[in-house]
């Protein structure tokens, strides 16, 4: 005996509480399924694979001082020492390094640049220049091609000359070759031709958050520079014990430079998707706030209409009502106030996900999200609820005749 | 019909132990019309609440209909209450949300009686009520007087055997309180044993059989208007110690 029609016909004549409950609920929903919806794209995001053993790589610059050194030797001096520190795999020269925030793009294409311009497809995609090692160093792997020879790694101190083969990303090479015969084929940087040698399954850019994420090359170019970019991978277990040593191993080895920048590649990562983290941990306290403050607001309407109700109680009891039909009557009673609210709640929420995709360009809200959040939002309402109506069905049938 | 031995009722709070009923006992038998007086304070509503069944007892036995009420359980005291027993309460106890049709169809839900009986009794409790024709009202919207039947027709929609009035009367003038008992005389006419809880001497004296409660004891002033002579003798006081 669910008691609907008579517990319908008793809140329409004493709405205020009750519709407010509704709203709170329908904005609890409304905002809960799409922030869950948001936490949940941006965790993907947070998680997804990039190509790398972050916890492997680190990463420093050299900035070189003294004016007796070679510079095209240095890089290579300093490859050496570092493989030859306990717990490293191997280390290369490298110019950007990935996922950091903090690299170069350009527009690559299937014909060289003219005057008039450039003809054909053209795509945009990152690159780094870098040496043999980096393929091996970054902890890629090559699906098809080879990596570079040593004797296609130019060493120089200008661009005037410039190497004439690449290896892509896979995502880059279906893009500017979407036959899928792009291995061996020539793009063009500028008028600058290479020819691609080898592909990488993934490997990510320096931009985790542009579209040109999965564009990524890796031309063999080292700068003869005062100022040299190493990336190093170790042993996950060893990274914190080699990064320890690295300044004192390099500076002793040549004590006129200084050694900048060193940092873990998740590390690199997490500064800069700081923005997103810190948006992950306000989306969930907020959500958690609004089902707790919807809680307590349904746990504190259910106490108010038990205490306003407490005469009603007794006398329901007085007149035969089990201690179970109290509990289901005020069961009934905020159920029917929550499915209305979780109603609105969830046309409200696929509404407010429609302009967050139009204003902000999220992706579409999964409509799956509103049936879980209204699922998990009628449950938290029947627990809130659970307790003060637990109390009321407790209430003796006796202040049914003590006196007002 | 109704058998109290030795009912004692004590209410205990931290400091102070107040015994609300001493050693009562009452026999009551199927049809009676017991009006039951006593100065505020006496016991008269614990003995009504423990009667009805809404409080437990401390100590002795209390047969309903031969059953044993200190040995069930609450939920078995709750469906008795319901099917044996009709309440009727000082301050009419109307649900205020709940139209009159809806007020005097809630013990029936708890029964789990059907739409269509239920629709039957209740259209029957208000019509004997005189309040047929205003069954969509709200309780507000009615005098003391008529929510007092609505509660009457509520306690009778059960068909109750016994029924309980704790002061019905004590909430409406004189007038309206005598309405009020003429029905209760009909409903008692009809069959239904009423006991009666009242501060109102005159109506009390309309009642065949009125009991007295002093200090939480009983005393039982009976008065048998079928007596030929129809002199009014106390025919049987005796204070149960």
């Amino acid at each position: 005996m669910l008691e609907i029609k008579p517990i319908f016909n008793a809140m329409r004549r004493s709405k205020v509480g009750a519709f407010m409950l509704l709203i709170q609920i329908a904005i609890t929903t409304a905002i809960v399924s799409n922030a869950a919806f948001i936490i949940y794209d941006r965790l993907q995001y947070l998680q997804q694979e990039t190509g790398y053993p972050e916890d492997e790589i680190f990463h420093f610059a050299v900035l070189t001082f003294g004016k007796d050194r070679n510079l095209s030797q240095q890089f290579e001096e300093t490859e050496t020492t570092l493989r030859n520190l306990p717990g490293v795999i191997n280390a290369a020269a490298i110019q950007e390094v990935p996922l950091s925030g903090s690299g170069s793009a350009s527009s690559f294409g299937i014909n060289p640049t003219t005057e008039q311009g450039r003809e054909g497809l053209e795509v945009t995609a990152a690159y780094t220049f870098g040496d043999e090692h980096a393929i091996d160093t970054l902890g890629v792997k090559i699906i098809a091609g080879r990596n570079f020879e040593q004797d296609e790694v130019i060493v120089a101190e200008n661009n005037d000359v410039m190497p004439n083969v690449s290896i892509v990303s896979q995502s880059f090479l279906d893009e500017i070759y979407p036959n899928g015969d792009g291995l061996g084929q020539t793009i063009y940087l500028g008028d600058m031709p290479m020819t691609i040698v080898g592909v990488v399954d993934k490997m990510k850019g320096p931009w985790l958050r542009a579209s040109i994420a999965d564009n990524f090359l890796i031309i063999p170019f080292v700068s003869a520079d005062n100022f040299q970019r190493m990336v190093v991978r170790t042993e996950a277990s060893q990274r914190a014990a080699v990064m320890r040593q690295i300044e004192d191993t390099l500076l002793a080895e040549y004590d006129k430079r200084v050694i900048v920048g060193l940092q873990g590649l998740d590390e690199s990562k997490r500064e800069y998707n700081a923005s997103d983290i810190l948006m992950l941990r306000m989306l969930v306290v907020l959500i958690t706030v609004l089902v707790l403050i919807t809680a307590l607001g349904i746990f504190g309407l259910t106490v108010f209409n038990i205490n306003k109700r407490t005469r009603q109680i007794g006398t329901r009891r007085a007149l035969g009502a089990r201690k179970s039909d109290i509990v289901r009557y005020f069961i009934v009673e905020n159920s029917m106030i929550c499915i209305a609210g979780l109603l609105i709640g969830s046309i409200a929420a696929v509404y407010m996900g429609q302009a967050l995709l139009e204003l902000y360009s999220l992706p579409a809200l999964d409509h799956n999200y509103v049936a879980i959040t209204a699922a998990f939002v009628f449950v938290v309402s029947i627990l809130s609820v659970l307790i003060p109506a637990n109390r009321a069905a407790k209430i003796s049938p006796s202040v049914a005749t003590r006196s007002i | 019909m109704l058998k109290m031995k030795n009912i004692n009722k004590v209410y205990q709070t931290e400091k102070v132990q107040t015994h609300a009923l001493r050693d009562f006992s009452l026999d009551v038998e199927e049809g009676e019309f017991i009006a039951v007086t006593g100065p505020s304070g006496s016991g008269k509503t614990t003995f009504l609440n423990i009667a009805g069944m809404l409080e437990p007892f401390t100590k002795g036995q209390y047969l309903l209909d031969d059953v044993d009420v200190g040995t069930l359980s609450d939920n078995q005291r709750a469906d008795l209450r319901n099917q044996k027993i009709g309440f009727i309460f000082q301050g009419f106890n109307l649900i205020p949300d709940l139209n009159l049709y809806e007020n005097v169809e809630v013990p029936l839900r708890y029964r789990g009686i059907k739409s269509a009986e239920r629709k039957r009794r209740i259209e029957n409790c208000l019509e004997k009520v005189g309040l047929a024709s205003r069954a969509k009202h709200l309780p507000q919207q009615l005098s003391g007087g008529q929510q007092q039947r609505v509660a009457i027709a509520r306690a009778l929609a059960g068909e109750p055997r016994f029924l309980l009035a704790d002061e019905p009367t004590g909430n409406l003038d004189s007038l309206m309180a005598r309405q009020v008992m003429e029905l209760l005389e009909d409903i008692n006419r009809e069959g239904a044993t009423i006991i009666m809880v009242t501060h109102d001497a005159e109506l009390a004296r309309r009642a065949p059989r009125n009991i007295q409660v002093v200090d939480g004891q009983l005393a039982d002033f009976t008065l048998y208007q079928s007596r030929p002579s129809g002199v009014v003798t106390p025919a049987n006081v005796a204070v149960e110690a």
